[in-house]
């Protein structure tokens, strides 16, 4: 049993990544740059890979580019004070080189805060699209680079059919471009398609991945995000509010898989190809708000607003078959463990 | 037909027409009524919410802390909302204190095109766990496609309802329909109409909004409010029974609470004055109207002049500053005139 937040992360660390330490030996040694590396996924590669640096002798090199690395001195100390962790203080958008012996890079500086893009698209456009620029330009100039995986977003497809209870890499439905609320998902589909010209105009190596809903430590519970209000509530005593239709469908992926995903996708992904990477489970968020209410003693309420709820049910699952069948990946932990770890590691 | 559910800003709207001069007497007995009429929500305060009490709008003669304390206190089943603006209203001032005093329902209301100005309430309020709503004032002033994304932001801040606001009684039923529809066809949280009767519209726009598929309707004893007053629960409540909608509300309960309203808090129930028309016309916020009226007086202008001039300067609640540049600027052309 964990003590310490910090024995929490590593243990789910482990037991995500062991099956997986094999495949990633291209990273030995490696000087391994992650851009928006002091948020919620560059904090969980860096658990990942110094895990493999701790336990497993990989010797490689992190540098985490962010706009305030500061933050990761209070969200992560332990791995802020390490030597084999370099903090580096950049808006993605103004990049201009790296380290000559960069030799992967993990693309993940934007955030999928839909409070963020509503009320500020055109910096958000502009930190995706410029931000993914700036990378790919800086990247084309490296000697050794042996691949880039581009974060995109699982909200590239438009709005999933209610009819088609998981999204496939090829499940494209469009979606109104016009509309203030596209901004995130246009921007990255625009992302993915600089990422592609690159790739071809260049012949670099780069792997999209499109992620889905996730939870795990180091997720701030004031995220406008269902589970993470859930958690909130429930920490708090409750009552559990849920808002919308409790029949909304979404699936949440634990961060310590997400992490071994996401290596394995850098290193093993095909150049060219996308993987989604989310939990295939769908869950009505009904059953979730319960789950996470389960976990609370004593245990909360589960209720609606007082403005009441309107029948606006949507779905939004990843098919995970192709990283499966191409990949090998599976997820080690159901959504019940990846609440109740999320809520052991708040109560910490 | 679906539910509507009812909120009652009588406390709140209404404290405009008296200049902020609601006494907790007032408040305990109007709360009472309500609470025995069933009326769901109960929303108290200066007219322009929480913390607004100021030169500038008002000096209200109950403290903030008085009103929500003695609603709290008179409210056995109906839940407390106050209106807040941010500017008025401050986190630490006044969204904690609301919080510790037990309101149950904040609605955090802007200009109709400034949602982004509500972000940081919207999100204290969700982090406190208690329920809070986007309000979009002046509804009038920006197109149904603006709106309504003016609302997804509120939305994706966490707002847990959108109520529009036509606050100067511009609206006709159609365009009701169209900005209530809008934000129905987009929204996933639910939608919420406040009307006033300056054109003497209200009830019917509030129909129009239930029809659209709004599922929260403000409305106030005798219309008790800013301007020419609200949507009139009283007459609202049976109108919706007789349209097949249920809002829980006991019909001779709201009778008698409009009853005791007309006795107990107002010096003057709202009638549709030839002011009001006007700033139903022009487009201005309703509450500007006794301001204007004392400003035109000191002035020697026709408040109707003052009106259609704030409208074409497009002034928005919180402006009220600008009646009196308008007036003398209207006070310089009449002399120059002469």
């Amino acid at each position: 049993m964990s003590s310490t937040r910090a024995e929490l992360v590593r243990e789910d660390t482990v037991q995500a990544m062991v099956q997986h330490t094999g495949d990633l030996a291209p990273i030995r040694n490696a000087h391994i740059l992650i851009t928006g590396g002091t948020g919620f996924v560059g904090t969980w590669l860096t658990e990942a890979i110094t895990y493999l640096n701790d336990v497993h002798k990989f010797g490689a090199r992190i540098t985490l580019l962010a706009r305030n690395t500061a933050r990761l001195r209070e969200t992560a100390p332990h791995l802020a004070r390490r030597k084999d962790v370099a903090l580096v203080d950049s808006d993605v958008r103004n990049i201009r080189g790296f380290d000559n012996d960069v030799s992967w890079i993990v693309h993940a500086g934007s955030t999928p805060d839909n409070r963020v893009y509503t009320t500020d698209g055109i910096k958000a456009a502009d930190t995706i699209i410029s931000g993914t620029r700036a990378v790919l330009d800086a990247a084309i100039r490296l000697p050794e680079l042996n691949g880039l995986l581009h974060l995109s977003s699982g909200y590239v497809y438009g709005p999933q059919p209610a009819a088609d209870p998981q999204a496939t890499e090829t499940s494209f439905n469009g979606f109104d471009s016009s509309a203030v609320t596209s901004v995130y998902a246009e921007s990255k589909r625009i992302a993915e398609t600089l990422c592609a010209t690159y790739a071809n105009q260049h012949r670099i190596r780069i792997v999209h991945a499109r992620p889905y809903a996730f939870i795990g430590p180091y997720q701030l519970l004031d995220r406008p995000w269902a589970i993470n209000n859930f958690i909130r509530d429930g920490l708090r005593g409750g009552p559990i509010r849920i808002l919308g239709d409790g029949a909304t469908v979404r699936s949440y992926m634990y961060a310590a898989d997400m992490s071994a995903w996401l290596l394995t996708m850098l290193v093993r992904g095909q150049s060219g190809m996308s993987y989604n990477i989310g939990s295939p489970e769908g869950v009505k968020l009904a059953d979730v708000a319960q789950m996470v209410a389960d976990q609370m003693s004593p245990t909360p309420r589960v209720s609606l607003p007082i403005a009441g709820n309107r029948t606006t049910a949507s779905t939004f699952v990843p098919s995970t078959a192709r990283a499966e069948e191409k990949l090998g990946l599976t997820p080690v932990f159901d959504v019940v463990s990846a609440i109740r770890r999320t809520v052991q590691w708040h109560k910490l | 037909m679906a539910n509507i559910l009812i909120t009652d800003p009588t406390l709140r709207d209404g404290n405009h027409a008296i200049s902020h001069k609601l006494t907790t007497a007032q408040i305990a007995a109007y709360c009472e009524a309500a609470d025995k009429a069933r009326i769901p929500i109960v929303e108290v305060g200066h007219g322009n919410g929480l913390g607004a009490s100021s030169l500038q709008v008002g000096i209200a003669s109950t403290t903030d802390d008085d009103m929500l304390r003695t609603a709290k206190e008179h409210l056995l089943n109906a839940k407390l909302s106050v209106h807040v603006i941010p500017g008025f209203a401050t986190i630490n001032k006044d969204l904690k204190r609301a919080v510790d005093l037990g309101v149950d329902v904040f609605r955090i209301g802007c200009h109709c095109s400034e949602a982004d100005t509500t972000q940081q309430h919207i999100s204290f309020v969700r982090n406190t766990g208690r329920e809070v709503w986007g309000i979009l004032m002046m509804s009038h002033m920006i197109t149904p496609e603006g709106l309504r994304d003016e609302a997804l932001k509120m939305e994706s801040y966490g707002a847990e309802a959108i109520v529009i606001m036509d606050s100067s009684g511009h609206f006709l039923p159609e365009d009701v329909t169209q900005r209530i529809g809008e934000l129905v066809s987009r929204l996933t949280v639910p939608v919420g109409f406040h009307g006033h009767n300056n054109l003497g519209m209200a009830v019917a726009n509030s129909v129009a909004a239930a029809n659209a598929g709004a599922t929260i309707i403000d409305a106030t004893a005798r219309g008790f409010g800013a301007g020419a007053g609200n949507t009139q629960i009283e007459v609202l409540v049976p109108v919706l029974e007789r349209l097949g909608y249920e809002t829980g509300i006991d019909l001779y309960g709201v009778l008698d609470a409009a009853d005791l309203a007309e006795r107990e808090i107002m010096p003057v129930v709202p009638s549709i004055k030839g002011i009001s028309i006007v700033s139903g016309m022009a487009g201005v916020f309703s509450g500007f109207a006794k301001h204007v009226d004392r400003v035109s007086a000191e002035y020697g202008l026709d408040p109707r002049d003052v009106f259609f001039a704030l409208g074409k300067r497009q002034v928005v609640a919180g402006q009220e500053d600008v009646i009196i540049e308008v007036a003398l600027e209207l006070a310089a052309a009449k002399k120059e005139r002469k």
